[in-house]
Formats: structure tokens, C-alpha cells, sequence
């Protein structure tokens, strides 16, 4: 029997609110910026027809069919469309919440099932698992066995999904959250102490990237404290639905980096910092309103607390190269944070700035939509690369880890000569020793 | 006919990739932006050029079933609500420019193709399609004819019908008409072309749009005006008029309005004044020069409290892009937005905004104005909750009330969003028995079944 309490053919349980679907006028602004709107043209794969999806599910005009579930997925989730949304509907958030609908409502086969909460439940929120899970990866590269197979054409065998993901495999180092130290000292005059969040990709597949982003930070004048009981930031646990973990995540996190006293919580995972500022709205039933404000206001992208503080740019050295700057959905969208990474990249002695067509236009990654929608996926990206290809950069840069899977990967397979590299990987380069 | 063999016979025409059926699909596509309207096809076609929908219509003409076209599903009075469920035709797929022609100075345009795509491709050339209506980015060319969409540039360069040159269409019998050209003169019969600019979809169904393109103003200046009450907005525009300057853009937005741009892109507008004037004057940079200068000693003239000049083409695209969110702003405030286009003569102007407070008042609403003070076209704008069915009849009174005074003033009900459904009482009392008994003959000329967006501009049987 429906409850009571539920909002038409939605269950109660983690379920948008009927003001945030009511709150759409239609005007139609969030399709030109639709990925998947692009892809299809299909207006039910628009934020507008996803959100009237939605509605119609409140109103019990519609059972939450298989159709709605195919749309809570295929939702990049890359927030452009609340960029563009002039009266404040979020239909990413929606779809993120249908997702959570789609657990609830429909059953997973057995084996599904039971790895989905593996992987959720057990490997994400326990660092050193996870760790240990990358291992054999790290050992399959340092034998030479990558270079084997990726030389075999073997993997074609297998799903696409497999190759690509293989693909994407960066060059593995040991995960940085076991070589940090808990403190690492301010250099030059003292400006202030911050807590650093290491994202889960950074430490495992970027650990040389977010170390350059320590290193930045202290030559910067701030104490970096890495607390080693960090947990994953909850962000892949809500975009699979799993909204449960993300709460008992965004807790435990919360409480570790309160306890710090910090100037701010820095994240180089334009992921993660969208997710920690979320954590707000995510906890508000489990946290009281003040501790949850005061994190929220802590809570900064690495780019964006460079910035407020200002650069110190006097001892940086010259990086004699052109670049062009992807923007993350994460960070663009989610956070509206685009001017700071540009403003950055300026600052750098040598550097030439290219800005390139689309820069926030998605690039394809969105979490596991490049594994689990990989043509269209495809699509998204070749759109991105040919707009990087246009600018003729030397160097691409971003700042989240997602897209820079994604970006990497894709400009290997396209033969296109630009490496990427995070924006603090270039920032670490201008910093001395 | 049933739904199955229908779609079974359009999917052999078009192909299955241009033909959506599932309840999901034909439920987003039975609305447009105009609040509390939805209705639900039987099926949605994509053709791809003429040829299709000619099959189409012919399959719908043969069975009898009703067709209504759309195009990105931004209008504002409903036209392209599939009231009586059918076939919705979406021109979606029909989105190729097909010619600029720079020795003729047109464009020839499939009918999908989006506003804003045609405006860029013709700049690439240094040529200049003037209509802007809000939803340019997204809205479609076919759209913008059928409802004569008009923008912000209205004043000066007119609105769509006056840049359409030459049509395509199919009409409800399957047969195709083409009517108009690149000649700059046409007086050959009929004026075929004038009749279907604005028929909300009700006569024909355009495939193919030439356009007429002009040369780009060489100049712009773009200004900001400040007023403590309303009147003294009211006067500049009479006043700068009457001084023979026609600025490109002279756009309103009071109080309410004001204060929900700031609230959503925070450019500092002050949040106390009573209304602001947006004025764009353009042209060759001499006659710019002396036309901004007029501006801005009648804007001083008539005791504005502020007045900015935009400091460079960054600035001014802030400070336009600023009116072009006015009503999405307004939507932010409150679940429903109901958005109408009552217009008058340029001359009641300030009498009309004195009745829309006077009406807010009565009818205890919140009410936001904005629009297009030089076209005297205003877009009163009634913040409220479909929820509340007191409030919504409050609305609708109010509405109703200014309406009448509109008409008798010598206003329009509808400047630029067309009749639709949403206004299809108002129409009557407009243009009388006798006006809508014309206008039901010319439709019975066209379409003697009435399958053609049906229930639209006039309700079945109203005489």
C-alpha cells in the first residue's frame, strides 16, 4: 500500500520534494546546455523533460517506470542546466534523487546487487581496502604486463567497457594518504592552517598530483594537516543512489575536520568539494544547524582558496608553455567557481591562456557514465576534444580527476599531443623546491 | 484508427529513429511554457524535410486525425498543445540553414533551425537578423512565424513578420504552397504569406523560412535610467519618441522586477527605485553619438534619479542580458508564473502601469511588470501558487479587469505571445462576433476538417 507520507508514486524514503519539481516554469533555457539533450534531441532526456518525468511521478500521473529509472542514469549530472536554470530548479539533484528512487523501487539481480553494495558499502568508505584493492594494478603496470596487453588488442575481446576503463589507467604511484604526513609546515611567512581532503581518485590514481597540490599549498604559507582517518567524500555513493552511506561518509568526515581548527578545508576533487559543501543539506537532519554552516563556510576548491587569499606569485618560476582550461561540472556548475582557475593560470609567470570554445560543456566522464554509456560518451568527449584541438594549446589543464581520466584517455586514443595535467600540477611546477 | 497500426504507418514513412510513442515521450511533449496547459498526443513525429511531413499529414488527413505542430515547446499561450491528442509534428529535425544569400541579403532556413543559429551564422557573414525573442537560444524559426514572435529590437526593426520574405508550407490537405520570395516587391494576389505569419500553426504546417537580413549597426550605446515613480519613466519614453529618436531597445522593468534580477545576477541594480529604463540607441557612429546625447538630456529632463551610460560592449551585454532574465527571475519567487503581453498605445503607458498597482492592490497579488515600453507592450506578471485556487481566481480577475481597460484604450490583448488557448476569450472581445466569423471562414478555407491545431485563437463553435 502507498504510505501516507509519500509524494505520489515516489516512495517516502529519499524522495524530491514536490516544490523543487513545481518550481519549473518550462521556458526551455536548460535545453541548449544539455549534453544529452544534444545527443538525442529527445525532450525527455532534457533537464525539462526529466523534471516534468518527476513530476508526473508526484502526481501519481505516472508509475516510476523503467523509462525514468533509463533517464535517472543517463542524467550527466553535470549541473549545467542549473547554471541556466534562471528559477533555481536543480534537475541534476532530481535525477540524483531518482536514483536513489530506482533502489528503492526496482530490484537489482542478486550478483548486481550484492557488488554494488560491496563495492558502496565496503570498499569506498574504507581507505586502506581500497588501497589495497589498486595493488594488483599497480603491480599489473610496474611488470610490464599493461604494455603487453594494451599492445595485444586482448582487451577487445572482452566488454567495451573494460577496454575503456583499462584504457584510462593512469600511471599508478603509491596511494599518497599512506606517505603524507599528517602536517605538513608552512614555508615562508605563516598565513594560516588548512585541513586537506584527499579525494579517493586523487590519493589513488593522482597521488603525485594532489602531493604537488600539498606542496603548492605550504609554499603558499599555510600548515596543510591530512587527517589519516579520512573517508570517501559520499559523492559516487549519491550519484549510484546510495544515499544511506553518504550520510554515515559526510558524518564521519565532518566531525574529523571540525575538530581541526582550520582556516578552511581545502580539495583539490572539484567532485569532492562539491559534495562537502552539500553535506549541508545532506546531514541537516543529523547535525546541528551551526556546525553544519560553519563547515559549509570552511569548505573551499583549492583554486578558489588561492584565490581569496591571493597568490604569492614573487617566487614563482616562469612556465614557458600555451594551455587551455577545461572547466568540471563540479566545479563550474556545481560550485559556480570558473573565474578562480583562470585567474590562476594568468598568474603564472610564461604561461599563455588560451580559452577554449564550450570550456564547461561536460567532457563525457560524469562518474561511471563514460563505463556505462560508452558511445555517447564518446560523442560528448570528441565534441570537447575537437574544441581543445582548436585552440592548438600545448598543454590541457582541469582540476578534478574525473575529467582528467576521461580528457587523457581520450586525447591517447585521438593522438592528439597535448598531456593533461592539473591545474595545481602546473602551479606545482612554477613553485621551487 | 488506432494508435498501433498509426504509428506503424508513420514509422514506415519516417523510419522507426523519428517516431516516439512511449507514455514518457508523448508526456514531455505535451507542453509548452505557458503554465497549467498539458495534454498528450498519441504519437510524435520527427520528419526530416517537406516530403515527410507531406506524408504525414496526408496519413492524418486520410484517418482524420488531429496535428499540431511544435517546435522547442517555449511558447507562451499554449499554441502548440496537442489539445485533442493526435499527431505532434516537431520540427526539431528540420534545423539546416539552407542558403545565405549575400547578392539578395536573405536566408533560407529549414523550419527548426534555432533563432539564435541563424543570428550567428549570419553574423559570421557581417549580415543582421534583427528578432530576439527571450528564448532565441532555443527557440526555432517555424515557432517565432507562427506566433509573429517579436524581442527587445521591436521598436526599431520591427519583429518577425516584418524579416519574412518567403514561406513553405503544407497544408491540411497534404498539398504544399510556397508563397513570397527574394523579390523586395510582391503584390501578386493574395498576401498568402502575411496570412499564415501568425496563425499559431491553425493553417498550414512551414517547412522551409527565407528571411530577410540588413546590414549590422555600426554602433551602440546602451543606457540604464533610474526613476523614483513610474510616471517619470513613462514620460521619457513618450518624450524621447516625440524628439524623433527611435532607439533599437527601450525596455521597462519596475520594482518587483528589479529587485528578483538582483536577487538572481546581483549587477547592482538599486533596490528601491520604482522602475528602470534599459535604452539602446544604434547606428552609424555619428547619428549614435547624437542620438545618445538626446537620451540622455531628456532622461535629465524628465527628472530620472540615475542615469548610467555602459562603459564598454561587456558592460551593456550585462546590462541587457539583465532584462532578458526578467521573467525568469520573476519564476524563482513563487511555483507559478503567469506571464501576459497586454499592450497600448505608447501614450497610456503610465496610465497602464498606474492600474496594474491600482490591481495588484484590489486583487491582493504579487505582480511584476516588465517588457517592451517602447512597443507599449508590457508584461504584467502575476508571481502566485497553482495550488492555491483562491489566489489563481484572484489572478484571473485581475487579468480580466486590466484587460478591459486595455481594449479601451485601443490596446491589443497579445503583442507579441499570440492567442493559443490561454487567450482565446479575450481574442472575442477584441475583434467582436463579426471578426471572429472572418477569421473562422479564412480557417474553413484552409483546413475544412479542422485538423489542424485544433482548438486554438477561437473555440470550436464560438461565433
Amino acid at each position: 500500500m502507498a504510505d501516507p507520507k509519500s509524494l505520489g508514486n515516489f516512495t517516502a524514503q529519499d524522495a524530491p520534494t514536490y516544490e523543487s519539481l513545481l518550481q519549473c516554469m518550462r521556458c526551455g533555457f536548460c535545453l541548449p546546455t544539455c549534453p544529452t539533450f544534444a545527443l538525442t534531441g529527445r525532450e525527455r532526456s532534457s533537464p525539462r523533460g526529466r523534471v516534468a518525468l518527476a513530476r508526473a511521478v508526484a502526481e501519481a500521473k505516472l508509475p516510476f517506470t523503467e523509462a525514468i529509472k533509463e533517464e535517472a542514469f543517463f542524467c550527466l549530472d553535470c549541473r549545467a542546466c542549473s547554471t541556466a536554470c534562471p528559477s533555481g530548479v536543480n534537475p541534476g539533484e532530481v535525477m540524483e534523487i531518482c536514483r536513489s528512487q530506482v533502489h528503492q523501487q526496482q530490484s537489482l539481480p542478486k550478483w548486481q546487487e550484492s557488488f554494488r553494495n560491496f563495492i558502496l558499502q565496503k570498499m569506498l568508505p574504507d581507505p586502506g581496502r581500497l588501497e589495497s584493492s589498486m595493488l594488483p594494478a599497480r603491480i599489473y603496470q610496474k611488470l610490464g604486463i599493461q604494455w603487453l596487453v594494451r599492445n595485444s588488442r586482448i582487451l577487445k575481446l572482452g566488454p567495451r567497457w573494460f577496454e575503456k576503463a583499462e584504457g584510462m589507467l593512469p600511471e599508478l604511484h603509491t596511494p599518497l594518504r599512506q606517505r603524507i604526513p599528517e602536517l605538513n609546515l608552512a614555508k615562508g611567512e605563516k598565513r594560516g592552517r588548512v585541513g586537506f581532503f584527499l579525494g579517493c581518485v586523487m590519493t589513488l590514481m593522482y597521488a603525485e598530483v594532489s602531493r604537488q597540490t600539498v606542496r603548492v599549498l605550504s609554499h603558499q604559507g599555510f600548515d596543510v594537516i591530512t587527517p589519516k582517518l579520512q573517508k570517501c567524500c559520499g559523492a559516487p555513493h549519491l550519484t549510484e543512489g546510495d544515499r544511506e552511506t553518504t550520510r554515515q561518509l559526510a558524518a564521519h568526515n565532518l566531525d574529523l575536520f571540525l575538530e581541526l581548527d582550520v582556516d578552511a578545508i581545502v580539495t583539490d576533487c572539484a567532485g569532492c568539494s562539491a559534495a562537502l559543501k552539500e553535506y549541508e543539506e545532506i546531514l541537516h537532519e543529523r547535525r546541528e544547524i551551526d556546525k553544519l554552516a560553519k563547515f559549509r563556510s570552511l569548505v573551499k576548491d583549492v583554486s578558489e582558496f588561492l584565490v581569496e587569499w591571493g597568490l604569492r606569485t614573487e617566487q614563482l618560476q616562469p612556465v614557458n608553455r600555451s594551455v587551455t582550461y577545461h572547466d568540471p561540472c563540479h566545479l563550474c556548475h556545481a560550485q559556480g567557481i570558473s573565474k578562480q582557475p583562470r585567474e590562476l593560470l594568468k598568474a603564472i609567470p610564461g604561461v599563455e591562456f588560451r580559452e577554449m570554445n564550450e570550456s564547461s560543456w561536460c567532457c563525457g566522464s560524469a562518474a561511471t557514465f563514460s563505463l556505462k554509456f560508452t558511445a555517447e560518451s564518446q560523442n560528448i568527449l570528441d565534441r570537447k576534444l575537437n574544441n581543445v584541438q582548436n585552440t592548438g594549446a600545448d598543454i590541457l589543464i582541469t582540476a578534478n580527476p574525473g575529467c582528467h581520466l576521461q580528457l587523457a584517455w581520450g586525447l591517447r586514443e585521438a593522438g592528439m599531443p597535448q598531456p593533461v595535467m592539473h591545474l595545481m600540477e602546473l602551479l606545482g611546477q612554477a613553485t621551487p623546491e | 484508427m488506432t494508435t498501433k497500426p498509426l504509428i506503424d504507418q508513420l514509422c514506415r514513412q519516417l523510419g522507426k529513429n523519428n517516431v516516439l510513442w512511449l507514455p514518457e515521450d508523448l508526456l514531455v511533449l505535451g507542453y509548452d511554457s505557458t503554465p497549467g496547459l498539458h495534454a498528450t498526443p498519441d504519437v510524435v513525429v520527427y520528419p526530416t524535410d517537406s516530403e515527410q511531413v507531406k506524408a504525414v499529414v496526408k496519413i492524418a488527413c486520410d484517418h482524420n486525425i488531429p496535428i499540431t505542430p511544435r517546435g522547442s515547446g517555449t511558447g507562451l499561450s499554449g499554441g502548440s498543445i496537442p489539445i485533442n491528442g493526435g499527431i505532434v509534428i516537431c520540427t526539431n529535425k528540420m534545423n539546416k540553414i539552407l542558403e545565405i544569400d549575400e547578392e539578395n541579403l536573405t536566408a533560407t532556413c529549414q523550419a527548426g533551425v534555432v533563432t539564435l543559429d541563424l543570428f550567428n551564422a549570419v553574423a559570421e557573414k557581417g549580415l543582421f537578423y534583427p528578432p530576439d525573442p527571450g528564448s532565441q537560444k532555443i527557440s526555432t524559426l517555424a515557432g517565432n512565424v507562427m506566433e509573429d514572435a517579436g524581442g527587445l529590437r521591436g521598436l526599431k526593426y520591427g519583429v518577425t513578420r516584418d524579416y519574412v520574405m518567403a514561406l513553405k508550407c503544407v497544408l491540411p490537405d497534404g498539398s504544399l504552397l510556397a508563397t513570397g520570395g527574394k523579390s523586395v516587391k510582391d503584390v501578386a494576389g493574395y498576401a498568402f504569406k502575411d496570412l499564415l505569419i501568425g496563425s499559431e500553426g491553425t493553417l498550414g504546417i512551414i517547412t522551409e523560412i527565407t528571411v530577410k537580413l540588413i546590414p549590422p549597426p555600426q554602433d551602440k550605446r546602451t543606457f540604464l535610467a533610474y526613476f523614483d515613480d513610474i510616471r517619470s519613466a513613462g514620460k521619457a519614453v513618450s518624450q524621447i519618441i516625440a524628439a524623433k529618436i527611435i532607439p533599437s531597445t527601450m525596455e521597462i522593468m519596475d520594482k518587483a522586477t528589479i529587485n528578483c534580477v538582483e536577487d538572481y545576477v546581483k549587477i547592482g541594480l538599486p533596490r528601491q527605485m520604482a522602475a528602470l529604463l534599459l535604452i539602446e540607441v544604434d547606428g552609424h557612429p555619428a547619428v549614435v553619438a547624437e542620438e545618445a546625447e538626446g537620451v540622455e538630456r531628456i532622461l535629465m529632463q524628465v527628472g530620472a534619479a540615475d542615469v548610467l551610460m555602459a562603459k564598454n560592449p561587456e558592460h551593456a551585454a550585462e546590462l541587457t542580458a539583465a532584462r532578458r532574465t526578467a521573467l525568469s527571475a520573476l519564476a524563482r519567487v513563487s511555483p507559478t508564473t503567469l506571464l501576459e503581453d497586454a499592450t497600448v498605445p505608447r501614450s497610456m503607458l503610465a496610465d497602464t502601469f498606474a492600474l496594474i498597482e491600482l490591481l495588484t492592490e484590489k486583487y491582493q497579488l504579487k505582480v511584476g511588470t516588465f517588457g517592451h515600453a517602447g512597443d507599449g507592450n508590457l508584461h504584467p506578471t502575476v508571481l502566485c501558487d497553482e495550488r492555491d485556487e483562491d489566489e489563481m481566481q484572484r489572478a484571473h480577475a485581475f487579468y480580466d479587469e486590466l484587460y478591459e481597460q486595455v481594449l479601451a484604450w485601443g490596446g491589443t490583448v497579445s503583442g507579441e505571445h499570440g492567442i493559443g488557448i490561454a487567450k482565446k476569450d479575450y481574442l472575442a472581445r477584441q475583434i467582436g462576433p463579426a471578426g471572429v466569423a472572418v477569421m473562422k471562414r479564412i480557417k474553413q478555407a484552409f483546413d475544412p476538417a479542422g485538423l489542424l491545431n485544433p482548438g486554438k485563437i477561437f473555440a470550436d463553435g464560438q461565433e
